[in-house]
């Protein structure tokens, strides 16, 4: 890391509300890594895998709008904590970059405004800028409790992976970025069958059964394997996972507590921050004790 | 010579168990793999192949987990992804297995059928010629092989109740609505509706697995704009999608404390969603007197629905 890190920041609508812990970890631990996010004025809702259901076009167009408000205050790139936000910004920018037609379509609606989407930023996640943009040996040296007790389940989401030719970091059937930064943190990765599941968020009302027996499994399979926890860089996946779990419980005899962590708040212990500075109380599967107890003996 | 391990989830009508086979590296398919396998080593090993040039759609397994299409898919490709000599061959998943790496296709084709996935001609064309943008609409979906890789890789299905319909049978009933020689138009849009259509949770999965790179997912997304086009919007799936709709257009930002109930309505969300408000109020999650303020510049955001409402031209024919 040679010059200052600065992004343009798209925090996304749940670190506004029920994920606003996620908030609190990703601009201390980017405070702490001497990265500046400068969050985009004006930023709406990515339309989250929802409202190109009802308009195509609009889609594409309300991203193109906070593409190019970040563009305007002289930003090259933007930079997300959450999966699906990744993945609509990404969507938008690809069918911009490629498509001159709807470009001009698009600016022509942005115009009435005073915007303009140029194409010059990139978007980015939390987890890429700190494999691709820190470096894992950077951020290797900045740990200051190294999380050796602790054993993680990565848990990826789909929206980070897939579909390959928007997202393109790693290969969707078999990525790395999750456990190499575990790895530079010093915790143990486990292996465990959903690691690459879904959270079943985008249809957790009309699908909801399905989204708490496959979660009901990912919870299970993770501590079959020993975790201590799930982590997660998707605020929607901690949602299903977290806020969901007591739903899911109800689907297995067996218990299936599991406290599922955001990447960011993993970083932060890391970096030294004490669980209840990551606001890691504000989960409903409470990992409090179980974590001071684990960096008790780090 | 470097020796790579064939796993293979066998099944003999009663028994499942995993066999090992080893073959030393080369440049081979992975159906050359299984066929090498077959005929040296194992004649009772069970899969389906016939074209070998990625078009019949026989013989697609699971390797590692994902799903390929066997006679396309190199074997050093296979190693250099899963970064291993040792690969677990499987059946395809969510359809019935006949025998080791073979499964029912009887159940999906009866699926295509719900959707009347052929042409219904149109009573009032006098010839099938087509422009080339009417043919740019299906030429994707066309390529289609229903070789079940999208079937097999579909979360939804994997915790389904059998109604919902495969992304195969999806893409069939798209390919079909969009061809400007069909005179059904509407009727399979309404088949998708009544399966489910609003179960699919967008993970992309039969996108990016299709060996035909069918963009599956934005089919199914479309499917939906057509039925709320016909009038669909009271069940629970379009009440969500019409919750960040309404609430981006209102203030930009979603409103997560209002979004059980403008999903699910009043009663529902009182019988079903007390105990988890009340988790979400107690653990701070949730603060029912928050009501999000608009954005900066939400006049921007309004001039861009206005203009979408202005200029929505997403023909069902060009």
């Amino acid at each position: 890391m040679s010059k200052k890190l600065r992004y343009a920041f798209f925090p996304g609508c749940t670190l506004e509300s029920a994920a606003g812990e996620l908030k609190i970890a990703t601009e201390l631990t980017c405070e702490k890594l001497g990265i500046k996010l400068d969050e985009i004025e004006g930023w709406t809702c990515c339309g989250a895998a929802q409202i190109q259901d009802i308009d195509d076009f609009l889609g594409v167009a309300i991203n193109a709008r906070n593409i190019a408000l970040a563009e305007a205050a002289g930003h090259d790139k933007i930079l997300t904590v959450c999966n699906t936000c990744t993945l609509m910004l990404r969507t938008a920018k690809k069918r911009l970059d490629e498509d001159e037609k709807l470009r001009a379509k698009v600016n022509e609606a942005l115009a009435e405004s005073g915007l303009e989407y140029k194409g010059t930023c990139e978007i980015t996640h939390y987890l890429w800028a700190l494999v691709e943009d820190v470096g894992l040996e950077a951020l290797k040296a900045q740990v200051k409790t190294p999380l050796s007790d602790l054993s993680v389940a990565n848990f990826y989401g789909c929206h980070i992976l897939m579909p390959p030719d928007v997202m393109g970091f790693e290969n969707p059937r078999n990525p790395h970025s999750m456990e190499l930064v575990a790895e530079a943190l010093g915790a143990r990765n486990v292996d465990f069958e959903q690691r690459l599941a879904c959270c079943g968020f985008h249809a957790i009302y009309p699908a909801e059964r399905e989204a708490m027996l496959s979660n009901g499994v990912s919870c299970l399979t993770a501590r079959d394997a020993g975790a201590d926890c799930l982590v997660t860089p998707c605020p929607l996946c901690h949602m299903a996972l977290d806020m969901w779990q007591a739903d899911a419980q109800k689907h297995y005899d067996a218990d299936i507590t599991m406290p599922v962590l955001h990447l960011p708040q993993l970083v932060g212990l890391a970096l030294g921050f004490a669980p209840k500075e990551m606001a890691v109380n504000r989960h409903l599967v409470k990992p409090t004790r179980m974590l001071e107890k684990k960096l008790a003996r780090a | 010579m470097e020796s790579v391990i064939f796993n293979i989830k066998r099944f003999d009508g009663e028994r499942t168990w995993n066999q090992e086979y080893r073959l030393p590296r080369e440049t081979n398919t992975l159906l050359g793999c299984l066929v090498r396998i077959r005929e040296e080593q194992d004649p009772t090993l069970n899969f389906t192949s016939a074209c070998r040039h990625a078009i019949c759609g026989s013989c697609a397994v699971q390797v590692n987990g994902n799903a390929y299409l066997a006679c396309e898919t190199q074997l050093d490709a296979l190693l250099e992804t899963f970064e291993t000599t040792t690969l677990y061959l499987e059946p395809l998943n969510n359809l019935p297995v006949v025998r080791d790496l073979v499964v029912d296709f009887d159940g999906l084709g009866e699926k295509v059928k719900k959707v009347s996935g052929w042409l219904e001609e149109r009573a009032d064309r006098c010839d099938h010629m087509q422009s080339q943008e009417e043919f740019h609409l299906i030429s994707k979906p066309a390529d289609c092989v229903l070789c079940g890789s999208c079937v097999s890789e579909c979360r939804e299905l994997a915790y389904d109740d059998g109604t919902y319909l495969p992304p195969a049978v999806m893409n069939k009933a798209y390919r079909f609505e969009r061809d400007s020689r069909d005179g059904s138009r509407g009727a399979r849009v309404l088949a998708a509706l009544q399966n489910n259509l609003w179960k699919c949770i967008h993970c992309q999965q039969c996108t990016t697995k299709c060996p035909k790179h069918i963009p599956i997912a934005e089919e199914i997304s479309y499917l939906r704009r057509e039925a709320l086009r016909m009038g669909e919007k009271d069940s629970s799936g379009a009440r969500h999608a019409y919750s960040f709709y309404d609430d981006v257009k209102k203030t930009g930002l979603l409103n997560e404390t209002m979004l059980a109930l403008r999903t699910e309505g009043m009663v529902k969300t009182a019988a079903n969603r007390t105990p988890f408000a009340i988790r979400m109020v107690a653990a701070g999650k949730m603060n029912p007197l928050h009501m999000p303020k608009p954005v900066a510049g939400i006049e921007s955001v309004r001039k861009l629905y206005e203009f979408s409402r202005r200029n929505d031209k997403e023909a069902r024919h060009v």
